[in-house]
């Protein structure tokens, strides 16, 4: 059998994964049902059964979910803790580039996160009305994340079957170009522009959220954190290692970091997320939460103090930057 | 004030267990009425009343009370309609054994958000309602069957409930504490309270404040007789 498989951390994903799937499988079900039956005004047997099994099939499916965003970072931990069985691999990087399955998996996984919170959010306003006013819509939205989440748990399973042991994997250096001197960011851009980029849309995506221009807060939290990915491998990640050679986005989630990276990319998929949620809310559902904004608001804010913070740490300490 | 259309109510469905607690119910019961359930055990007289509570949900029908539709009640809504609008009196009191009365007559106010001094003003008074304000004190565990009742009593109309529903109240009382009890009902009758009694006992049968006795067998209404 494939090493890989026979790795603690992956047996423990993979049957976590298997039985969340088997859940949601479950949730799918009756989740159709609902689709085809439902009808509210209706006092039949069958609409008050669909009524009693609506409220355990959404229990479940807020139960799975909740679980799902903590296997995101337990998989990211998880393929970092393969480095070690895999030739050439000094972390995570290469180990999602292990095989063509890595990356769409990763980005899935990323895409899931954010409809899933979209849906939890959906099913919270839902809960508090009484006449169940977004079970269609919570439930189509379920379907869409169901196929998704179809697509992820096959990918995990190709992701994992097929790591070889045997082919060495490139390391972290050679993904992000430095060796070679070659600039990985995109659209032409240099060092200081990304910075002046990344600083304009965090302001951009602050000013937007505080004043409610919705859609533009939208694009403008997207694209940063598009850019803010970029920036923390590019140039924040530098500070993070003291290595100007070192670009890498999974060597900081590692102990000789402090584990920094998940706490970073944390507070930048969590700031993302509720700024989308709240436009989101706002846009479809005419609902305004200040609350979601200021949340969304703290771990942009924090993000952006965390990575600047190893900057000026590194300046205060050394007297240059890198 | 509550209105049931063609409520069902089937225990077990879809199994071999099924059982048909309640057939058709079709009742309406106005403001201010004090309604007597009557009919032996397992007439359905219980689960009707677990439904006006919305401690439970038909199987089909509809059951409105003060205009809100509470047979599709998400159990969230459920719970705040029972703390804003129903009290409850049941057969074994159902009071927390470890607290003492006035205790157990503010739990229904634990969640209400309102200040400490407004909720020991609205036990003061719904213990003085019930008559047991003196034993305001003491362990429920030291009580009478007869004060125990009373307890129970002063908990479901401390948040002011427009609708009381009693669950075969006097099953463990003697004789001279089912008279004070009914008593007690006939003072809350007076207060305009809508009451909704679900009994065996005979006791019930010709008092002057009930302005109907309906009898139930087999989860049917078999007769509903005008006082």
């Amino acid at each position: 059998m494939n090493e890989i498989l026979l790795n603690n951390e992956v047996i423990v994903y993979l049957l976590s994964e298997t039985v969340l799937y088997l859940l949601l499988f479950i949730a799918f079900l009756s989740t159709a049902a609902i689709l085809r039956r439902w009808n509210f005004d209706a006092f039949t047997s069958e609409q008050f059964t669909l009524e009693n099994r609506s409220y355990l099939v959404m229990t479940i499916i807020f139960f799975v979910m909740m679980l799902k965003m903590l296997l995101l970072p337990y998989f990211i931990y998880t393929i970092d803790t393969l480095s070690d069985l895999i030739p050439g691999a000094m972390c995570g990087a290469g180990v999602i580039k292990a095989n063509r399955y890595g990356n769409p998996l990763l980005t899935l996984k990323i895409v899931v996160l954010f409809l899933s919170g979209l849906w939890l959010s959906l099913n919270t306003i839902d809960l508090k009305a009484k006449n169940y006013p977004y079970i269609r819509v919570k439930s189509w939205l379920f379907m869409v994340i169901f196929l998704l989440l179809s697509a992820e748990y096959l990918l995990d399973l190709l992701y994992f079957t097929h790591i070889e042991t045997t082919n060495p994997v490139s390391c972290c250096s050679v993904i992000f170009g430095q060796s070679g001197g070659a600039n990985g960011l995109p659209l032409g851009l240099d060092i200081p522009k990304l910075l002046i980029l990344f600083y304009l849309l965090f302001a951009l995506t602050v000013l937007t959220i505080m004043t409610d221009f919705t859609v533009v807060s939208m694009f403008a939290s997207l694209l940063f954190l598009i850019v803010s990915y970029y920036a923390v491998v590019y140039f924040f990640g530098t500070y993070i290692y003291e290595l100007p050679t070192h670009k890498c986005p999974f060597c900081m989630l590692q102990d000789h970091y402090y584990y920094v990276g998940y706490l970073l990319w944390g507070f930048l998929l969590l700031g993302t997320f509720y700024a989308l949620d709240s436009a989101v809310m706002q846009l479809f559902f005419n609902r305004s939460s200040k609350k979601l904004k200021r949340i969304s608001l703290l771990f942009l804010s924090l993000f952006v103090l965390l990575c600047s913070t190893y900057v000026a740490v590194y300046y205060m300490k050394n007297g240059v930057l890198l | 004030m509550v209105t049931l259309e063609n409520v069902h109510k089937i225990y077990n469905e879809g199994t071999p267990q099924a059982f048909d607690a309640l057939r058709s119910i079709d009742l309406h019961i106005d403001r201010g009425e004090t309604v007597i359930l009557s009919g032996v055990s397992g007439s359905g007289k219980s689960t009707l009343l677990s439904l006006i509570a919305a401690l439970d949900k038909p199987s089909s029908g509809k059951i409105v009370v003060n205009g809100e539709l509470i047979s599709k009640l998400p159990d969230l809504h459920a719970s705040a309609y029972r703390a804003r609008q129903i009290g409850v009196v049941f057969q074994h009191f159902n009071l927390l054994e470890d607290l003492n009365v006035e205790e157990n007559v503010i739990v229904p106010l634990v969640h209400a958000g309102l200040p400490l001094a407004t909720i020991l003003q609205m036990a003061q008074k719904s213990m003085r309602s019930a008559a047991i304000e003196h034993k305001a004190g003491q362990p429920v565990n030291r009580l009478s069957g007869g004060e125990k009742q009373r307890c129970a009593i002063a908990r479901a109309l401390v948040h002011d409930p427009e609708l009381i529903l009693c669950d075969e109240p006097t099953a463990n009382l003697d004789r001279a504490n089912s008279l004070k009890f009914i008593a007690m009902l006939e003072m809350l009758h007076g207060m305009g309270k809508t009451m909704i009694v679900a009994t065996h006992d005979p006791l019930f049968e010709a008092l002057s404040f009930v302005s109907r006795v309906i009898h139930m067998e087999d989860g049917e209404i078999v007769n509903s007789e005008q006082q």
